[in-house]
């Protein structure tokens, strides 16, 4: 226990953990069918994809840059992963793999238009996201390609010792990414960069490689979220990844990336996208109408943003102060 | 008529002495020329003047009347900064009356036909070659830089006009066109302030001279008492020689660095040898293109020509990367936006640059970054409760201290620091030429320093290149130069190559 707060404490996510707690004590007040182990596990197993996604759109923001054509990204490779195994029979394991191909190579020309050609990344992205729906619509017509092979069928719906395997997954991928970030020199260098791009090259930082790696890093994590929601739907949905974007992005800033960069660990983008997770479960045990939810993430995005900006304005004041002295 | 006056004006900023007990008054029908180093108090004095700042002790005074905050009387002051700042996709006319309410053209519809005709008065009158219609990003620099002037003058409020180098983007030409609106301005009876590093030109148009140094006036003198020697006597302390002096000593015949004929953004034709174990000063004035060739020779700025070698091998330029593994590292000027990654803690500043010696296969080991960063800060006495610090809250000094001892354990053969004391109190800079001086001797590293401030320069250098105007105008042994001669070349008012006379532009 003492190791785990001590982990906590170093990834700089105690306060958002207890944030968590603390709302899901007032979801198991306000509603009795809160703890039911039906309740969690879709809790769990619905939150593994949205937090799959902010695990990647976190080192994103770290870095200083955004992606919002991630869930198309996830939604165009779960139909190309459709293609590949109903429509042209391969292998589904194969398929699942070359997916994961395919959304790297989606990530690099992300990457490689912001980083190379020096374009806006908020802008290219939203551009290339109507590029990701338009090919989707292209191969799938609009309709759900239907008839997944039985075998990876236990990737979405399956679990492991009752934790569903989507969760089991991305618990595996936030470990990876999390050393990746702070074990390695690579990250080392993406929490440069968030600082300042500038100062990073003048320490001889490969910025660009690092931005463009960063990019196929997230498209292959969008691929994966998109895969393992067709594995689990046992179909693959043109819709799939609708909702990831902006929660993606909640997820991190909630758990202290901010949208500026250069701070915060991955490993708090759990956190924030359990968060939301909990209060989106609240809203539908209270029989609130789904079109709230809608609204309800909205909220909790400009609301997180806000707080973020609110207490870096408080940092600042009292940093000023303590100069003076 | 004084119009306006300073009376026993002291600034003190964190560290920093910025203007102490300064007097200075501007009289209508006068211009009046404040002249001093960088860091010398210009700008700070300029700031309180015209109200951005509050002096700690002494008052502003505006035709007689003391002056506090946000007092309307400042209106009276026409402040025109040295950059240009006009709105390039609005046209001539809208520039010149806005905002509007201030310049009569109240109410909710700008009378636009009206405003036309009534600019052209005032183009004729700031002899500014344009139509009012045009958009000012099609008018040439000088033109827009003469609408500035006369956009602040628009003003009905308008008597004392200030003038920040306004004449550091323009041709001699364009400078007697400026000059003429200037003494038409003072024949009118406004008050002039101008702020300007070329001497000629001060010489010229001033009737009165302030001499600023260290935040301190030195000297005041009306303008047939003035001599360009005058000028240059005041500006530069004579302390120089009763400081102790940081030069390296014996340093190696080795050439480490030889550049021909460098050329970039903002520069051309620079050529020069370093050599191990010296201090290579680089003397010229904020803009004169010194930085962008350090960049440039750095990598992180594109060269548009030249030859480079480096410890005898041919250097291919344009990578940061390949320099810093060749051993040639930058340390910027801007320190909190280049230099430092500031959210990040001490320990992970220092270690950012050392990951080959941190890691084993591809993973940090966290004992050994904490030991090296833990040797840095011994090593250099950078002061920080610890190494977990977040470097924002370290002085610049000890910023600047981390920054040298995170460049030095990648061990580097030549370090360009690019004005390494910049706002730095004097203990923390002394520790710094110790430090430079030691490197040189002892690691025979070779050091280029590029300053503004001569001082600096001529207690920590072998030899001094001065650029003026992206050129090189003149290479000095500090030993056995005057540092007049050098100042001489650092303002473009002579061209010295080891004493031979070399062509200008």
């Amino acid at each position: 226990m003492k190791a785990v707060v001590g982990a906590f404490k170093r990834l700089r996510i105690n306060g958002v953990f207890v944030a968590l707690v603390l709302i899901s004590v007032i979801a198991s007040l306000v509603s009795p069918y809160f703890l039911t182990s039906y309740n969690l596990q879709s809790v769990v197993r619905n939150l593994a994809f949205v937090s799959m996604v902010a695990l990647g759109q976190a080192c994103l923001l770290i870095l200083g840059e955004l992606d919002l054509s991630v869930g198309p990204m996830a939604g165009l490779c779960g139909v190309i992963g459709g293609l590949f195994m109903v429509k042209w029979g391969w292998d589904p394991y194969l398929s699942f793999f070359l997916v994961l191909l395919v959304g790297a190579a989606f990530g690099f020309v992300n990457g490689s238009l912001i980083s190379f050609l020096g374009l806006n990344s908020l802008v290219t992205t939203i551009g290339m996201s109507g590029v990701y729906k338009g090919i989707n619509l292209v191969i799938s017509k609009g309709r759900a390609i239907t008839g997944i092979p039985k075998e990876i069928h236990f990737l979405g719906q399956g679990d492991l010792f009752g934790v569903p395997m989507p969760f089991v997954i991305m618990l595996i991928v936030m470990v990876g990414i999390v050393f990746l970030t702070r074990y390695t020199p690579f990250g080392r260098y993406m929490y440069a960069i968030g600082n300042s791009a500038e100062a990073a090259r003048i320490l001889g930082i490969r910025v660009r490689l690092i931005r463009v790696l960063t990019y196929m890093l997230v498209g292959m994590v969008a691929a994966l979220a998109g895969m393992l929601m067709v594995a689990r739907l046992g179909s693959a949905q043109p819709s799939i990844g609708e909702q990831w974007v902006l929660n993606s992005i909640a997820a991190s800033v909630i758990g202290g990336v901010p949208t500026t960069g250069g701070v915060g660990s991955p490993a708090g983008a759990l956190m924030g996208a359990a968060i939301i997770g909990v209060i989106e479960n609240i809203i539908v045990l209270f029989g609130v109408s789904p079109y709230w939810q809608t609204a309800v993430s909205g909220i909790i995005v400009v609301g997180a943003i806000s707080l973020d900006a609110l207490s870096r304005f408080f940092a600042t004041k009292r940093k000023m102060g303590g100069i003076a002295q | 008529m004084i119009l306006l006056e300073a009376r026993g004006i002291t600034k003190v900023f964190p560290g920093v002495v910025a203007l102490d007990n300064v007097d200075v008054s501007f009289q209508a029908g006068s211009i009046h020329g404040i002249v001093g180093e960088n860091g010398a108090g210009k700008s700070t004095l300029i700031k309180i003047l015209t109200g951005v700042y509050t002096p700690d002790q002494g008052k502003v005074i505006i035709e007689g009347e003391e002056v506090h905050g946000a007092s309307p009387l400042f209106r009276k002051l026409a402040y025109v900064p040295q950059e240009l700042d006009l709105f390039n996709h609005m046209t001539v006319a809208e520039n010149l009356f806005m905002p509007f309410d201030r310049t009569g053209f109240e109410g909710f519809v700008v009378n636009r036909r009206r405003m036309f005709r009534e600019a052209r008065v005032w183009l004729d009158k700031f002899k500014i070659s344009a139509e009012p219609t045009d958009l000012v990003k099609d008018i040439s620099v000088s033109n827009q830089q003469l609408l500035q002037i006369a956009r602040a003058a628009v003003s009905k409020y308008f008597e004392i006009l200030v003038l920040d180098e306004p004449t550091t983007s323009l041709t001699t030409a364009e400078t007697e066109r400026l000059f003429s609106v200037m003494r038409e301005l003072k024949n009118e009876g406004k008050a002039i302030i101008f702020i300007s590093h070329k001497l000629d030109e001060l010489m010229e148009i001033c009737d009165e001279m302030t001499v600023l140094r260290n935040g301190v006036k030195v000297a005041y003198s009306t303008i047939d008492q003035v001599s360009r020697q005058w000028i240059i006597e005041h500006m530069t302390a004579k302390e120089i020689t009763e400081d102790t002096v940081f030069r390296p000593e014996s340093p190696s015949q080795e050439v480490l660095l030889d550049v021909q004929d460098l050329s970039g953004l903002g520069f051309s034709g620079v050529s020069f040898q370093l050599r191990a174990g010296e201090v290579l000063g680089f003397a010229g004035l904020v803009g004169s293109g010194r930085s962008e060739i350090m960049q440039t020779l750095f990598g992180f700025l594109p060269a548009r020509g030249g030859r480079v070698t480096l410890g005898g091998q041919p250097f291919a330029l344009g990578s940061t990367t390949r320099s810093i593994s060749s051993g040639l590292v930058y340390l910027p000027e801007e320190r909190k936006q280049h230099g430092i990654l500031e959210l990040l803690s001490v320990k992970d500043n220092i270690t950012v640059s050392l990951m080959d010696q941190v890691t084993n296969l591809f993973v940090v080991n966290g004992r050994k970054e904490k030991q090296i960063a833990q040797q840095v800060v011994e090593d250099y006495a950078v002061k920080t409760p610890s190494l977990e610090q977040p470097i924002r809250f370290l002085s610049g000094g000890n910023q600047q201290k981390a920054i040298i001892g995170r460049a030095m354990n990648t061990t580097p053969r030549i370090l360009i620091f690019d004005e390494p004391t910049k706002g730095i109190d004097v203990g923390a800079k002394v520790e710094i030429y110790r430090i430079m001086k030691t490197l040189a001797e002892q690691r025979g590293v070779g050091i280029i320093l590029v300053s503004s401030d001569l001082t600096e320069l001529l207690r920590c250098s072998n030899r001094v290149i001065t650029i003026y105007e992206g050129r090189k105008t003149g290479e000095f042994d500090v030993e056995t130069t005057a540092s007049t001669a050098i100042m001489d070349a650092m303002f473009g008012e002579s061209n010295q190559l080891n004493g031979k006379q070399v062509k200008a532009n």
